[in-house]
């Protein structure tokens, strides 16, 4: 839930990015990390195994500035993307404000984005969150790899995106699509807390 | 003394008791999801938004493995180093549960911080307001703003 503070006009909001394991939750993060100016980002925190797979989460505080005139702050967070690390999935998705769900566009990846998609509503529902209520996007990643391999931002819309949320294909090593999956994900958020307030 | 600089302005002058009496050096009054209501000693906001998610992940994670073994829930944890000692700890407050992190040198000691920290929690459940009526946040047209920052964080 974002936290607005009145007296000094900010507002922080927790963005989580979503996805089966290797679908590239982390180098989204990593790309906007080695993009943002110092002065307005924090150190990226990863709690990684010794081989880089993320444990328990990435975490990147990112200075966005003034909007509408509150200083605005923006904390994005993985999850682990690996089915054994559940519980700590829970515990991170606690709070969210909006959700970027990173998925592998490769063909043979879609069993296990479909799983993460279901395991997604499931841990919201669980935390009495409504999956229709929470800002989403999808990201279609790695769509830089050969076509034979990979399925279409169209069929993995078919596949994937049942609410008709903003979708973005995606080459997050190279950053193709990671700003504008930020920027839509941003404005979702923003716009539910000036739905939910208006001014 | 660093100041201490409060999200909700209710938690500032026990929290400026707490340091003072504790001597602690960095002080976080955070939710259990990590977003930071009050701090002591910390110089850049994003360090201090670094430090409330581990320590928000470090009580969840203790939590689960308290619940696991059928204990409920640990009152405080302290981890001590040669330098810096580390206490966390959860407080229930009719805002809902709040979580404070201490971190502390070798001129307070653990013994101080848990002494000064049950003060601490009294004070804050006596000056929490309860939770306020929605105000309005931001404009609806928010999006010029929104893609100003957002182009000159990513230089475009």
């Amino acid at each position: 839930m974002s936290l607005v503070n009145f007296t000094t006009r900010e507002i922080t909001c927790k963005i989580v990015y979503y996805g089966p394991g290797r679908s590239g939750k982390t180098t989204n993060l990593q790309y906007i990390y080695g993009c943002v100016p110092e002065s307005r980002r924090g150190k990226m925190v990863s709690l990684a195994t010794r081989t880089d797979r993320t444990l328990f989460f990435d975490f990147l505080p990112l200075e966005l500035g003034s909007i509408s005139g509150f200083t605005t702050r923006f904390q994005l967070y993985t999850v682990p993307g690996q089915v054994y690390y559940n519980a700590t999935r829970k515990l991170v998705l606690q709070g969210a404000d909006g959700v970027v769900f990173v998925a592998d566009s490769q063909a043979r990846q879609l069993d296990e984005n479909l799983a993460s998609l279901q395991n997604l509503q499931f841990n919201l529902l669980e935390q009495g969150v409504d999956v229709r209520t929470m800002p989403t996007v999808l990201q279609y990643n790695k769509q830089d790899l050969p076509a034979d391999l990979i399925l279409s931002p169209s069929a993995l819309d078919a596949a994937l995106n049942f609410r008709d949320d903003p979708s973005y294909p995606a080459d997050a090593l190279t950053g193709v699509g990671v700003f504008e999956t930020l920027k839509s994900i941003s404005e979702l958020v923003l716009k539910k807390l000036s739905q939910e307030s208006p001014a | 003394m660093k100041r201490v600089r409060a999200v909700e302005p209710w938690i500032e002058d026990p929290l400026v008791r707490f340091v003072t009496e504790a001597g602690a050096r960095l002080t976080l009054i955070m939710t259990p999801a990590g977003q930071v209501l009050a701090q002591h000693g910390f110089t850049r906001a994003v360090d201090v938004m670094a430090a409330a998610a581990l320590g928000a992940a470090i009580v969840s994670s203790t939590r689960e493995i308290a619940t696991t073994i059928g204990e409920g829930a640990f009152k405080a944890l302290n981890h001590q180093g040669i330098h810096h000692g580390i206490f966390l700890a959860e407080m229930s407050t009719p805002r809902g549960p709040l979580l404070a992190l201490v971190v502390y040198g070798s001129e307070s000691s653990v013994g101080l911080v848990q002494l000064f920290y049950e003060d601490l929690v009294q004070e804050l459940v006596a000056a929490c307001p309860g939770e306020e009526p929605a105000r309005p946040v931001i404009a609806a047209d928010f999006e010029r703003d929104l893609h100003k920052s957002l182009a000159s964080l990513f230089g475009r």
